[in-house]
């Protein structure tokens, strides 16, 4: 890409007999047959389509876990059954293909229930932090002056301080609050301790993608055809409802993607460190709980592990896919 | 004598969409001394022949076949560390945009002075003086004070100026100047371009001018040779070349505005074609009014027409009796 | 002058700053609850007269605002006040686990920084080569890797099963100090740093070569780069000097955030390998929350991260000349 990228600066009219593709169309507006070309891009590009196809196994785990995991999952009493079959604290074998914990719980089926939170935090987290992304990133970068000198400040505190600690202070503080452990919604059992969590992790996570969104919204109000629009009167809502948000929606996709990936990472951590919600079994809670006996049964740590890192780099994958395929632009 | 002689040269872009033939089999000689003029549209294969000869052609592009004879020496066989050691010492290159052909982070007097040291092996000092030197050759005002300072502290045509210091900085046998004054003010412009001029003649190097403008052609060059799409479409001397022109340079002639002429301006109808699917035949037919059948069949040969000139297309013997 | 002008302008735009945090997290402490029935609430046979004691001893019993400037009169005087347990001063704590965590942390980051250097070159420069599809695999796998998990993959491979490497602390006993059969206390602190070290230094190492990568493709296709090349520079100096010091202004900035976070310590590292820093004593500090330590250890990474930020600023107007500080 080298070349169309020089030769576009330098003989303007080189960029459309090289590269065939004209590159103001990216700034404006973006009809359906360009998400079509970038689905058709993304379906070359073979690490997303990797990182992809582990999202969609992972999602299947999630769905089916009942049927897939062998033990059901805890406060159910068979969850220990292998501790009364005399199989606690078993190495990896066809029977238990991750061994079971010391406890007497099998590691695989454990880790099979355990992805449902990690959905549970993946999507949640980012739909918030998403949120928070695009309300900062636009009304900073499109109303400028004053607002968005405030924001960036704000956004600045958030996002040079190590966030990690102050999500340690918040979780540790939400954990003395005994509330119900569950809220029953539509059937659904949504845990309140780990939905707390999320909300702090959110909380922390906007700040970097709110500065690339706002980056993004400048670079656009500059654009012509916004110009125009202002020139010919419209208001400021619908400017950004129907040009801005269209135009920075792929980068917001991206950062979203990104996200899911770091709200996993970060809930492992928080959980691993002891801070996690005490009534929700996710896999960094589970590292925790085998912590000590990494020594002796080191399967009942090392998977519960594995589980996030795949994960989390099953959601790099794609959201560098998608990044290369919405984004001709800022393609490498 | 020839300075430069290049044949059948081919360079071509590995892009993801396809194989961009930006030069596709491009001959002609340079002779010592002269002022050569090189002259296309945006997106004719100017630039990228001149990154040819000194083998800087960016990625995915490379030099897929052809000779390029510098001095009776193949460029094209040389090894990359050789090659480095003809680079602003025997052939220099001016670039189009002098704002962006300029490191913004390191002071002029730093940038050439590294040039000077590269080559020659000289101290930094002796480095320096040659760098003053060769801007007081420039007209650029204040060299002393002018090397301590950075690329953005200068306007445009100054910054212009020490690139051409830049590339002259080891007496180079050979200038290409890549559209020197594109980017610059239209008075601006006239200076630099008489500060070539004035140059070439003291120094008596051989330049390649590239340019879409066949007004400075007509002002600076001996000969000219016309690139339409990657292919050569004429070369000549000036005089015959402005007199029976090839029926895309007379295009490009009618494009150029005149003060003593009230005729319109005509441009050419069209743009430059995709070079991933080039057009069959003559690769100007599809905007060619003289174009019949044979041309979208059949690639003109470049045919002797007499008096150093050469021209690649069909039809010229009619043009010719009818002009 | 303007330096000097512009390093004090900075620095008063700190003092609301940290005013501002310093009140967040007061007040943020403060709505978890009594700190002393939460440091007391293990112990049965405590009665309501010894909290009252303890809450006066430690300036519990007066107005929160009160207690505030009172905590604040003290912090500028450079005394973070007592832990809750133990009674110790907070300053003494953390002197105490600062030399082993700024040890780790700064190893890790400068290590991380000139790795990163050849390597975001080359990956950039050999775009959609094996060697940097490589470099570009490693450091988003690195890059998805959790920092503690890997620690104990490793803990678990090079200590627990190959015996190689001691799995916790930052030193040994004399007993313990034998590395490949020489006893020397040197070469044990060097052993204990080593699976540490690799972890973080990974850990930032993918970040910095994915910056790096991708900053540097964008200056190589820049006109003067090509100019450099056509000027008959050599690659070396093209690279290393002329397109680097244009791309590396994004790690910069992430060398300078680091430096300014290195005191939080690495928490999970830390935890993971039982490293005696601050990180580790202040997961401690929160799980048992012993507000002082936590409130201490907030401000001075607060404020280091500040002042980093300012150097940070500073840097780009040393390496950039068309940024101006006034």
């Amino acid at each position: 890409m080298l070349t169309l990228r020089r030769n576009r600066k330098n003989e303007t009219g080189n960029s459309a007999s090289l590269s065939g593709k004209d590159t103001d169309s990216e700034t404006k507006r973006r009809g359906a047959s360009q998400w079509a070309v970038a689905w058709r891009r993304f379906k070359k590009h073979k690490s997303g389509l990797f990182g992809l196809g582990m999202i969609v196994v992972l999602l299947i785990v999630a769905i089916f876990n009942t049927v897939i995991a062998p033990y059901p999952a805890r406060p159910a009493p068979d969850a220990l059954k292998p501790l009364y079959d005399g199989e606690a604290a078993q190495a990896p074998s066809w029977k238990h293909p991750f061994g079971t914990t010391r406890m007497g719980l099998d590691v695989f089926s454990e880790i099979v229930h355990g992805s449902v939170y990690t959905i549970y935090v993946a999507v949640a987290a980012t739909l918030i932090t998403t949120v928070l992304t695009v309300a900062v990133g636009i009304t900073a970068g499109y109303f400028g002056r004053y607002i968005d000198e405030l924001l960036m400040r704000i956004t600045e505190i958030f996002l040079v301080f190590p966030s990690l600690l102050l999500i340690l202070v918040f979780a540790r503080i939400f954990q003395l609050g005994n509330a119900e452990p569950f809220y029953s919604f539509l059937g659904i059992n949504i845990p309140i301790g780990l939905t707390m969590i999320i909300l702090i992790v959110s909380i922390f996570a906007w700040a970097g993608n709110a500065r690339v969104v706002r980056g993004e919204v400048l670079r656009l109000k500059e654009t012509e055809f916004i110009q125009a629009e202002k020139s010919l009167g419209a208001s400021s809502w619908w400017i950004m409802l129907k040009h801005v948000f269209p135009n920075v929606l792929p980068q917001i996709i991206v950062l979203a993607t990104l996200s899911m990936a770091s709200a996993v990472l970060v809930e492992a951590a928080v959980s691993f460190l002891g801070f996690g919600d005490p009534n929700t079994y996710t896999w960094g809670r589970l590292m925790e709980e085998s912590y000590s006996d990494m020594s002796t049964t080191w399967w009942s740590e090392v998977f519960p592990g594995l589980a996030v890192f795949l994960t989390v780099l099953a959601f790099n994958l794609f959201g560098d896919g998608i990044a290369d395929a919405l984004n001709p632009r800022l393609r490498e | 004598m020839n300075l430069l002689e290049i044949s059948n040269l081919k360079t071509h872009f590995f892009t993801e969409a396809g194989v961009v033939k930006a030069v596709d089999d491009v001959s002609f000689n340079v002779e010592k001394g002269c002022t050569l003029g090189l002259v296309g549209e945006s997106g004719s294969g100017k630039s990228v022949t001149a990154q040819s000869v000194l083998r800087i052609v960016p990625k995915p592009g490379r030099i897929v076949d052809g000779k390029i004879l510098f001095d009776g020496e193949d460029l094209v066989q040389k090894k990359d560390g050789e090659m480095q050691r003809y680079r602003g010492k025997r052939i220099s290159l001016i670039f189009q945009d002098p704002t962006s052909s300029l490191n913004p982070l390191f002071t002029i007097g730093n940038q050439l002075s590294d040039i000077v040291i590269q080559h020659d092996k000289v101290k930094k000092d002796a480095a320096i003086e040659t760098v003053i030197k060769t801007l007081k050759l420039t007209r650029l005002p204040d060299p002393e004070e002018a090397i301590r300072r950075y690329p953005h502290q200068f306007s445009g045509g100054m910054k212009q100026r020490i690139c051409i210091a830049r590339a002259l900085l080891l007496n180079p046998q050979l200038l290409f100047a890549d559209e020197p004054t594109t980017s610059l003010d239209v008075t601006i412009q006239a200076q630099i371009i008489s500060l070539l001029k004035d140059l070439q003649k003291d120094i008596g190097m051989t330049l390649v001018m590239i340019t879409h403008d066949m007004g400075v052609v007509a002002e600076m060059c001996k000969c000219v040779v016309v690139l339409y799409a990657g292919h050569v479409m004429e070369i000549g001397p000036i005089e015959t070349i402005f007199e029976a022109p090839h029926p895309y340079t007379a295009a490009l002639l009618k494009a150029v505005p005149r003060l003593d002429q009230t005729r319109k301006l005509i441009s050419i109808p069209g743009n430059i074609p995709n070079l991933i699917t080039p057009p069959t035949g003559c690769r100007f037919h599809p905007r060619c009014e003289y174009a019949v059948a044979l041309c979208k069949e059949k690639k003109p040969p470049l045919e002797d027409v007499g008096g150093d000139h050469f021209i690649s297309c069909h039809r010229w013997r009619e043009l010719r009796r009818g002009a | 002058m303007g330096f000097v002008k512009y390093i004090i302008r900075r620095g008063i735009y700190m003092i609301p700053l940290i005013i501002g945090i310093s009140i967040v997290s007061f007040l943020v402490m403060y709505a978890a609850g009594d700190p002393i029935q939460i440091a007391t609430a293990g112990n049965p046979g405590i009665t309501e007269a010894q909290r009252d004691f303890l809450r006066h001893y430690y300036g519990l019993d007066t107005p929160i605002p009160a207690q505030y400037v009172r905590w604040l009169t003290h912090f500028l005087q450079g005394d973070f006040g007592q832990s809750l347990y133990g009674g110790r001063p907070v300053n003494e704590i953390i002197s105490f686990y600062l030399f082993e965590t700024l040890k780790l942390q700064l190893i890790s980051i400068f290590l991380a920084f000139f790795i990163s250097i050849p390597a975001g070159i080359y990956s950039a420069l050999k775009q959609r080569s094996a060697a940097d599809y490589t470099i570009s695999g490693i450091s988003i796998a690195g890059v998805s890797l959790p920092v503690f998990w890997f620690g104990i993959v490793l803990i678990i491979v090079l200590s627990y099963h190959m015996g190689l490497l001691p799995s916790a602390g930052a030193y040994g006993s004399p007993k313990l100090w034998p590395v490949f059969g020489i006893s020397d206390p040197t070469l044990d602190a060097l052993a204990h740093l080593v699976m540490p070290v690799t972890v973080l230094t990974l850990a930032s190492l993918a970040y910095n070569v994915r910056l790096l990568r991708a900053g540097m493709l964008e200056v190589l296709r820049q006109d003067y780069v090509m100019a450099a090349r056509a000027s008959g520079i050599s690659e070396r100096k093209v690279l290393y000097k002329y397109s680097l010091k244009n791309a590396i202004t994004p790690l910069i900035t992430l060398l300078g955030l680091s430096i300014g976070a290195s005191l939080a310590g690495a928490p999970l590292t830390e935890t993971v390998f039982s490293w005696p820093g601050l990180g580790r004593a202040y997961v401690n500090a929160v799980s048992k929350l012993d507000f002082p330590l936590i409130m201490g250890t907030t401000m001075i990474v607060a404020i280091m991260i500040l002042v980093a930020n300012i150097i940070t600023d500073l840097s780009y107007a040393w390496i950039d000349p068309r940024i101006h500080i006034d």
